[in-house]
């Protein structure tokens, strides 16, 4: 018999675990979309998904979402991490400072953000009307159409430092030679950040992409304070319409069904992504 | 800082250690909802536990979450709660394969008002007791309305002309109601629904929320919405009662929980000011929509005699007065006719025959799906994305896909 | 751009990212009529620890915050991802069976929940660890594991391979050498992970809410997501229970920062 790799035995436990507790589970979701409620074999499950409008609904919203949040946390975040990086003294404090957010329990940073927004006692109509600006039409999170803005919002202050952190640790690892020779050829800031920093960040760049994204796609915890999905179906994502299939509906086949195809959906991204990733790091 | 391997197992095995032996679990588990009906059987629980020298512990979650986690439990028979609080319309789906353990005694005290105990009731057995006798009222100024001449609302028109009136008078909104997805919106809107002479189901069991009549009821929904502070399709119950206590609402939809606070001069701008009255007529007789909560031991529970033993002891009348002292509408006749709460809680008599009067809603075990589906179409509509005849279209269409499931 | 432009728009940032943390922490030490009052006072106000009373005495948030806790410990259980991460970063593997088994690892951190949380619930019940601490205690060392790997790898890959050849020919097994050699040299980065994997659990929601169903497990997240009811917010707790719930990870996370940076360079250097 062919003698196992000497790693085998040090990666057994941790395999182990991620197998038991990973991926039986997923292959017993399998069986489960495919079990009609009264038990048997049945491809009911996704054929009702190709009909769900609600279902489209929540995959294109949880599209938009993650849209907007991506560019604008990783526009915010790249600004903050060059801005602070280029700071002098003082890096650190500020550093740790806008790491805060990100640190929060989700749930708490939801929290936060529901009292913030109350139209009546919040702090934010308050402080608006006070200033003199009529916020009675402002309803954030109870307004169909402020709704998304509102959650979008709440996730933007949040995860905007995940990604500060990340591409702040990859200015980091910029070896410094190639910025002294741009100074001395006497290059200007904007052709030492597109031709230097820019290719140099691109594979810390594509990881924070990848990774929040992935985040991103299954967010659940912050609507489901905020909005619970509400008003109306405005703030409704996959995992919030899942979530709610299975456990306030009780039908299990179908959100095993809904989750699989989110699954597919999301590994198609994140292997074009990676593709990306792979294309960029010729190193 | 030397962290080692050992370090690292530590914690774990002090966690073990401490889950092992840590504390004996409680005699009793009581599921409540998080909210003011909650309230007085958290009293009764703790009044329990300490008389009994039991360990009660109670659970409290908000209305959604209570849901869900009781029917994890029910379904899954893990046992973890005792007793449970069910709020009416999700008994049907609750009791479903003997997941609740039948009252012994099937007979039950008549005291209880039979609206109430109709719906402890699936197939002729009775697998739950009412606590919380909870039926809508009609919240309005009785002070605006006499300022205005105006007659007590006796029909919806009656309603609307107010909500104008006065609503161009004073610097106030003339109505406020629920618009929330859900639960809220639905709640609100099927007193008005059924005052149109409109139907959830047909005599056979076909969604009829698109008839002409329910047509018609959403629109006036909509026209109420003008006269509704902005932003009212996202209002829960704390948005529609914080705009009565401050005075910048004229009328509502409410249930009972709500009278204590109007009248507590440290919460309300208004107290003494708020007539209760039984719901508005149309083309049919005005009926408020039915919200009580029972209580109900599940067939699982470790501890089925001490469970069923609260019970007994909550529901009854002296657990309940004292109860009722404390602001939970009661569900016995004799407590509502008890001359010492009478002269306290002024609303009693208009609560009392609101609630015999009372129309549960439609019962099903599918009916959170359908409240659900219901729910973000009246919330739509509300909210002017979908057109009212639009909506109710959709709404039965896809009522009827759930129901045929 | 000119330095005092650049640290007023930083300290900008920052007032952005910590105002509304500092709104959180004055709720909690308001009463209850100046927790509504218009206009919103920032600062001209009588504190009160009554909501901490509360909060943690009246109604069960120590408990809560106790489990938290023991969770978030027992969640690092880092013995079980560091002699993997130390397999893969130094054992030789056929083929390109070492890169693979990496990235299969951490392919299963991109598992949403959602897909594996009822047949979890169902597993949890059959072994009776529902509502347990501990069975919380195996899902989350689970849910981290992926990302111990990932980080102590790149940690291990850094160190020399020179010093454990030296140990082992001296007559130091494989495992010695890991202990007594390699392991004090990735202390920071040790610290670093286990602090992470604790924040991770002492934050995590969906698995809690679901796989809890009393006192016995509920974490500090699900409490306070308790405290959002249908009729009315109850701000005073929820607001004491989230300044509890937040300053452990803002501690922690000050002390472990550098080494959290230097991690994740490092992974995201070696990919």
């Amino acid at each position: 018999m062919k003698k196992l790799p000497a790693g085998v035995p040090w990666i057994a436990p941790a395999v182990g675990l991620l197998l038991a507790l990973s991926i039986y589970p997923l292959i017993y979701s399998i069986k489960v979309s495919f079990t009609s409620e009264a038990g048997g074999f049945t491809a009911a499950h996704y054929a009702r998904l190709f009909q769900d409008r609600l279902f489209a609904v929540a995959c294109w919203q949880t599209a938009e979402y993650l849209t907007v949040a991506l560019v604008v946390e990783f526009g915010l975040g790249l600004s903050l991490a060059l801005l602070v990086d280029s700071l002098g003294r003082g890096r650190g404090v500020f550093r740790a400072g806008l790491l805060a957010p990100m640190l929060l329990p989700p749930v708490v940073a939801a929290v936060i953000w529901r009292l913030i927004y109350n139209p009546q006692f919040g702090v934010l109509n308050g402080t608006l009307r006070a200033a003199g600006i009529p916020a009675q039409r402002l309803t954030w999170t109870s307004g169909e159409s402020s709704a998304m803005f509102s959650v979008l919002l709440v996730d933007i202050w949040e995860w905007t430092p995940f990604l500060f952190l990340l591409l702040s640790a990859g200015l980091q690892a910029i070896p410094q030679e190639p910025y002294e020779a741009a100074k001395i050829d006497g290059a200007s800031q904007w052709q030492v950040f597109r031709d230097i920093t820019l290719p140099l960040l691109k594979p810390t760049i594509v990881l924070a992409l990848l990774l929040r994204a992935m985040d991103l796609a299954r967010i659940f915890d912050q609507i489901f304070i905020l909005t619970q999905g509400g008003p109306g179906f405005a703030t409704e994502t996959v995992s919030l319409y899942i979530y709610r299939t299975a456990f306030r509906f009780f039908n299990f086949g179908y959100a095993a069904a809904m989750s699989f195809v989110a699954l597919a959906l999301t590994t198609i991204f994140a292997r074009a992504l990676l593709r990306g990733m792979r294309a960029g790091s010729a190193r | 800082m030397r962290i080692g391997l050992q370090d690292a197992i530590l914690p774990y095995v002090a966690l073990c250690f401490l889950t092992g032996c840590g504390g004996s679990p409680p005699s009793l588990v009581v599921a409540v909802n998080a909210g003011v009906e909650g309230d007085a059987l958290k009293a009764a629980a703790r009044e329990f536990g300490s008389a009994q020298s039991l360990d009660v512990e109670i659970v409290d979650l908000p209305y959604a979450n209570l849901f869900e986690k009781e029917l994890l439990d029910l379904t899954s028979r893990t046992g973890a709660y005792d007793v449970i609080m069910i709020d009416d319309p999700w008994f049907p789906r609750l009791a479903q394969n003997d997941a609740l353990a039948p009252f012994a005694s099937q007979a039950p005290d008549p005291d209880f008002l039979q609206s109430c105990l109709d719906v402890c009731r699936l197939n002729g057995t009775y697998y739950a007791l009412p606590y919380v006798g909870n039926s809508q009222l009609f919240f309005y100024r009785q002070d605006l309305f006499g300022k205005y001449g105006l007659p007590a609302p006796a029909t919806w028109s009656g309603v609307l002309a107010a909500a104008k009136k006065i609503g161009a008078g004073e610097k106030m909104y003339g109505y406020v109601m629920r618009g929330a997805p859900g639960n809220p919106v639905v709640a609100d809107f099927l007193p008005l629904f059924w005052a149109f002479g409109a139907e959830m189901f047909s005599a056979g069991g076909a969604p009829a929320m698109d008839s002409q009549q329910g047509i018609d009821a959403l629109r006036f929904m909509l026209e109420l919405g003008k006269h509704s502070p902005p932003g009212y399709a996202g209002f829960n119950a704390d948005e529609v009662s914080a705009h009565l206590l401050q005075s910048t609402a004229a009328m509502s939809i409410n249930w009972p929980a709500w009278i204590a606070a109007m009248d507590d001069p440290a919460k309300s701008k208004v107290a003494g000011k708020i007539e209760f009255a039984p719901m508005p007529s149309e083309k049919r007789k005005g009926v408020a929509g039915l919200g009580t909560w029972l209580l109900a031991v599940p067939a699982a529970s470790k501890h089925r005699d001490r469970a069923f033993q609260f019970l007994y002891w909550a529901t009854s009348a002296d657990p309940m007065k004292r109860a009722a002292l404390h602001g939970n509408p009661p569900t016995r006749r004799s407590v509502f006719l008890d001359p010492g709460l009478r002269a306290k809680f002024r609303a009693l008599p208009a609560q009392l025959q609101s609630l015999e009067s009372a129309r549960p809603r439609p019962r099903t075990p599918r009916w959170n799906e359908i409240e659900n589906a219901f729910g973000i179409y009246l919330s739509q509509a509300n909210a002017g994305t979908l057109a009212p005849d639009e909506a109710m279209r959709r709404a039965a269409k896809d009522i009827a896909g759930i129901a045929a499931r | 751009m000119k330095s005092a432009w650049r640290y007023g728009l930083a300290a900008l940032a920052l007032l952005v990212a910590l105002a509304p943390i500092y709104w959180l922490v004055t709720i909690s030490l308001k009463k209850e009529i100046d927790q509504f009052a218009y206009p919103p006072s920032w600062w001209s106000f009588t504190p009160t620890f009554e909501h901490y009373g509360d909060a943690f005495r009246v109604r069960s948030f120590g408990r809560f915050l106790l489990n938290s806790s023991l969770v978030a410990a027992g969640s690092t259980l880092l013995a079980l991802g560091t002699p993997a991460a130390y397999a893969l970063a130094r054992f030789r593997w056929p083929g390109a069976w070492g890169s693979k088994i990496g990235f299969w690892i951490l392919s299963t951190r991109m598992l949403p929940p959602i897909v594996t949380i009822v047949p979890l619930f169902l597993m949890m019940r059959e072994a009776r660890l529902l509502n347990s601490l501990t069975g919380l205690g195996l899902v989350y060392t689970a849910f981290n594991l992926p990302f111990v790997i990932w980080m102590m790898r790149g940690f291990f890959e850094e160190i020399p391979p020179e010093l454990e050849e030296a140990a082992m020919l001296d007559g130091e097994s494989r495992a010695g050498a890991l202990f007594h050699v390699v392991l004090p040299l990735a202390q920071p980065g040790l610290a670093a992970t286990a602090i992470f994997c604790s924040i991770v659990a002492w934050n995590e929601f969906l698995f809690a809410l679901i796989l809890t169903q009393t006192e016995a497990a509920t974490t500090l997240p699900v409490g306070i997501a308790s405290r959002v009811t249908q009729y009315e917010i109850q701000w005073g707790a929820m607001s004491a229970a989230g300044v509890v719930a937040m300053v452990p990870v803002l501690v922690f996370a000050a002390v472990v920062q550098k080494y959290l940076v230097r991690g994740l360079s490092l992974g995201a250097v070696k990919g």
